[in-house]
């Protein structure tokens, strides 16, 4: 099947006659003054309008039937002629027109004339933002890629075009600035994208599995986004990106986990706000990952650790529940997976019904049934509630799939359960890389100086060097010395 | 001989800071207090003090061996003593690293039995931390850093859980000071200095650090970070217990978390007691990846195969000894061991080295 796929048409006439057995691909004759021409195309790929208003007036117009008046007088650009069968093949399957004139059955002239069926810019949906910029990616590469230089008008920024996937032939970008990535990371990126041995490349995501240091790891590797600005933002750092056609997400990295939590408006806000805000996220997830494992710890196996007020609150609401703080537990957490699942399948307006119903209704009633506890209750739709502050989308599903080993842990070996998974936790989230950089850094291996943009963030005027972590070629943003004017009081 | 080690497995000079200090501070921390108070009663922080410079010093000198024969224990053995008698020398130390990390294990298996879970077998927590100790040390030495790392900044909350019981302290106890016979300082030192024994690790990871000789300060910082760490523990425990109440606490710094008590935590010896299962894990990974890399360069053989042997002779090891007494017995005849080689065989390596590097030998060798 696949060598049928791979099977290479050496001559023109018996190309033609293969991408003629699809009925999209149409041979048209024209007659012209003197002679006549052929074309050929898919209708379903090239811009009828365009050849209407522009193309084939400009062939009637034409004296002679030859390739090269063809290609001199068609007002388009990137006309060429070609007895290259490969490249017609894939320009023709791109939306170009071929045109054959009858004194040579080798030689044809392709013209672009591709249908490029945009969608409208968008706000972003997934990462929007109250200020700031208001725009995502759409699926169509160039627009994306457009996107970015505009924000980046410098020769600096380079695009490396790649190809991949055996049967979608995706497009694929790199970008990075010359001069400030470290060629490093652009050429681990370059090459893991080239080494991508798959047929249907449907999407940025596809490729991010595949370019990921661990695939076996549940933490994605590199951050995936739909905001031009923020795309733009961290080439400047020095990181590298990539742009898929087809996908309205692009994919940066080298990436570190803590940047998970950081929002892109976390820039446009003040920054005591948004480090305070980075730090409540941080808060949040780790909350959201042990908060209901140490419950069930904590009632199954240590319950001396409980202040004796505090116990009695917990043991009225507990009273008459015929189950074990575990089945609770699980029955609560698979309840909220399961109206989170139901909200994110249905459309937006049913789902918010789903969400309020699930979460009053079924939540009072389990209660009230004497099911569950009401502390457990708060506790569970706390945690949830936490685990969707992560303003990357991909880290938040990681983070709720990590409560369930750790909830068993808890039942198995309580607060000792609890502590020894954080250990294969630590463990796990120390072995990993992203692009071969460590991807817990600022926090280990230790550099301080990252420090001023991921935990917290710290005010531009600081933000002087660009993260270490990347190695980039040319390390200072601006300069420090300079910037900072010298004033006394009353000057 | 040796390959060299890759750049990207290569850790800052920094990270020597909580290597040492990491694999100072395990179980030894939770129950010392007693044992110099034994010797020298109040004035067992004055031991404190002075094995903790003993310590600093004998660092000094494994850093000047190290320098001298620019590569790890096995190949300066090698060096020095010949192929045979070298990698015999090699192969007893690594088997002592190896019963240490073994009694690190065992200690704390039965912390966790005596303190929380009672009926917790033995083979079950052993299991759990020689997989957790297989999955980080098959990672690589980075992660095994990052292991020490962390379990450092863990270990900082013994500072915080000494404000705990500065209410029931008696500042007076300590007074007068100096009021121990002298014969006392010896036995008391001696005991001290046992703590201290984790710096021998230095012997195999030294050729990871990037340029190690400028590695030295930050050992020496790491180790005054443990006289620290000890100097307020048995501060705290001297002047909360009375000497016949010390005296019979097996483990002073758990007792004295017993009384820890915050208004969401009643029993602050029940988190603590987890936390400590991370603490702990830097000596037990640091340990085996120590032991697996020698035995590697002794025997020529694979790392990981080496680890799985060694996990499973722990794991085998750990259920033998069962009784109270038996770990007892085991502690001492290590702390003994530990004792000779650190103040008798790590010296005796320092001048056999410095006759050898005078008398040229050594120094043709090097360039050659």
């Amino acid at each position: 099947m696949a060598q049928k796929q791979q099977k290479k048409v050496t001559d023109l006439p018996s190309l033609l006659l293969e991408l003629g057995k699809s009925a999209d691909f149409i041979h048209e004759t024209m007659r012209l003054h003197k002679g006549k021409i052929d074309l050929y195309y898919f209708k379903t790929l090239v811009d009828l309008s365009l050849m209407k208003k522009d193309f084939l007036p400009n062939i009637k117009k034409t004296e002679s039937p030859s390739l090269y008046d063809l290609e001199m007088t068609l007002p388009f650009n990137q006309v060429e002629v070609s007895s290259d069968v490969q490249l017609i093949e894939t320009k023709l399957l791109q939306g170009c027109v071929c045109i054959q004139t009858h004194d040579s059955n080798v030689e044809a002239i392709i013209v672009p004339l591709e249908d490029d069926n945009l969608r409208d810019i968008t706000v972003p949906e997934v990462e929007f933002s109250v200020i700031g910029p208001k725009q995502a990616f759409i699926e169509h590469l160039r627009t994306n890629i457009q996107l970015i230089r505009i924000r980046l008008p410098i020769k600096e920024f380079k695009v490396i075009e790649l190809q991949v996937g055996t049967l979608t032939k995706t497009k694929v970008a790199l970008l990075y600035l010359d001069g400030i990535a470290d060629m490093e990371n652009v050429n681990t990126m370059k090459q893991r994208i080239e080494d991508i041995d798959f047929d249907h490349i449907d999407d940025s995501s596809y490729i991010n599995q595949m370019i990921e240091d661990s695939s076996m790891s549940p933490f994605p590797q590199l951050i995936d986004t739909e905001r031009p600005d923020r795309v733009s933002a961290v080439l400047s750092e020095g990181k590298v990106a990539v742009l898929v056609d087809g996908s309205p997400t692009a994919i940066t990295g080298p990436t570190t986990f803590i940047e998970f939590f950081s929002a892109f408006d976390d820039y446009f806000s003040r920054w005591h706000v948004s480090s305070i805000i980075r730090i409540i996220r941080l808060f949040a997830v780790t909350f959201s990952i042990f908060a209901t494992a140490i419950y069930v710890a904590v009632l199954t196996y240590h319950s001396q650790l409980i202040p004796r007020d505090l116990l009695a609150t917990l043991i009225q609401s507990r009273e008459a529940i015929p189950f074990p703080p575990i089945i609770e537990a699980v029955f609560l957490e698979l309840t909220i997976e399961l109206l989170r699942e139901a909200g994110a399948r249905l459309p937006t307006k049913v789902g918010q019904t789903i969400g309020i119903v699930g979460g009053i209704v079924i939540g009072t009633a389990a209660v009230e049934a004497g099911l569950t506890s009401n502390i457990l209750l708060i506790i569970v739709a706390l945690a949830a509630l936490a685990s969707f502050t992560t303003p990357i989308y991909r880290i938040g599903n990681t983070i709720r799939l990590l409560r369930f080993p750790f909830l068993f842990l808890a039942q198995l070996w309580g607060l000792i359960g609890v502590f020894i998974g954080f250990g294969f936790l630590m463990v796990h989230l120390l072995g990993l890389t992203s692009l071969g950089r460590p991807y817990l850094e600022p926090i280990f291996p230790p550099r301080l100086a990252d420090f001023k943009d991921s935990v917290i963030r710290l005010p531009f005027s600081m933000q002087n060097k660009r993260p270490e972590q990347l190695r980039t070629g040319n390390s200072t943003r601006f300069n420090k010395k300079k910037a900072k004017a010298h004033h006394d009081i009353d000057e | 001989m040796q390959q060299p080690i890759p750049a990207r497995n290569l850790v800052s000079p920094v990270m020597v800071l909580f290597l040492i200090n990491a694999m100072q501070v395990g179980v030894g921390v939770l129950g010392f207090p007693r044992y110099v108070a034994e010797d020298m009663e109040y004035d067992g922080w004055i031991a404190v003090i002075v094995s903790g410079l003993i310590t600093s010093v004998m660092i000094w000198v494994i850093y000047d061996i190290l320098k001298k024969g620019n590569g790890d224990i096995i190949s300066i053995n090698k060096e020095l003593f010949g192929k045979w008698l070298g990698h015999t020398l090699s192969f007893l130390l690594l088997t002592y690293l190896l019963s240490v990390t073994m009694v690190v294990l065992r200690t704390f298996t039965e912390v966790i039995q005596v303190w929380i879970f009672p009926n917790l077998s033995t083979w079950a927590i052993t299991a759990v931390y020689c997989l957790l100790a297989y999955y980080c040390i098959v990672k690589g030495f980075r992660v095994v850093v990052g292991v020490c790392y962390f379990g450092v900044l863990l270990s900082l909350i013994t500072y915080l859980s000494l404000i705990g019981p500065i209410e029931f302290m008696e500042v007076r106890a300590l007074l007068p000071v100096f009021n121990q016979p002298a014969d006392t300082y010896l036995p008391a030192i001696r005991t001290m200095v046992l703590s201290y024994l984790g710096i021998k690790m230095v012997f195999i990871f030294y050729p990871f650090i990037k340029k190690p000789e400028t590695s030295l300060k930050w050992a020496l910082l790491g180790n005054a970070l443990t006289i620290f760490m000890y100097l307020l523990v048995s501060f705290a425990a001297f002047i909360y217990f009375s000497p016949n109440q010390l005296s019979a606490t097996i483990w002073p710094l758990l007792t004295m978390w017993q009384i820890i008590e915050l208004p969401f935590l009643e029993r602050f010896e029940y988190l603590a007691i987890p936390i400590w299962a991370l603490v702990i894990l830097p000596n037990i990974c640091l340990g085996l990846w120590a032991t697996s890399r020698g035995y590697k360069l002794i025997f020529s053989i694979n790392q990981h195969q080496t680890l799985i042997v060694l996990l499973l002779v722990i794991f085998c090891l750990s259920i033998v000894f069962n009784t109270r007494d038996l770990i007892d017995r085991l502690n001492t005849i290590v702390s003994e061991v530990g004792f000779y080689i650190t103040y008798v065989f790590i010296p005796i390596l320092w001048i056999v080295q410095k006759l050898r590097h005078k008398g040229g030998s050594y120094e043709t060798n090097q360039s050659g």
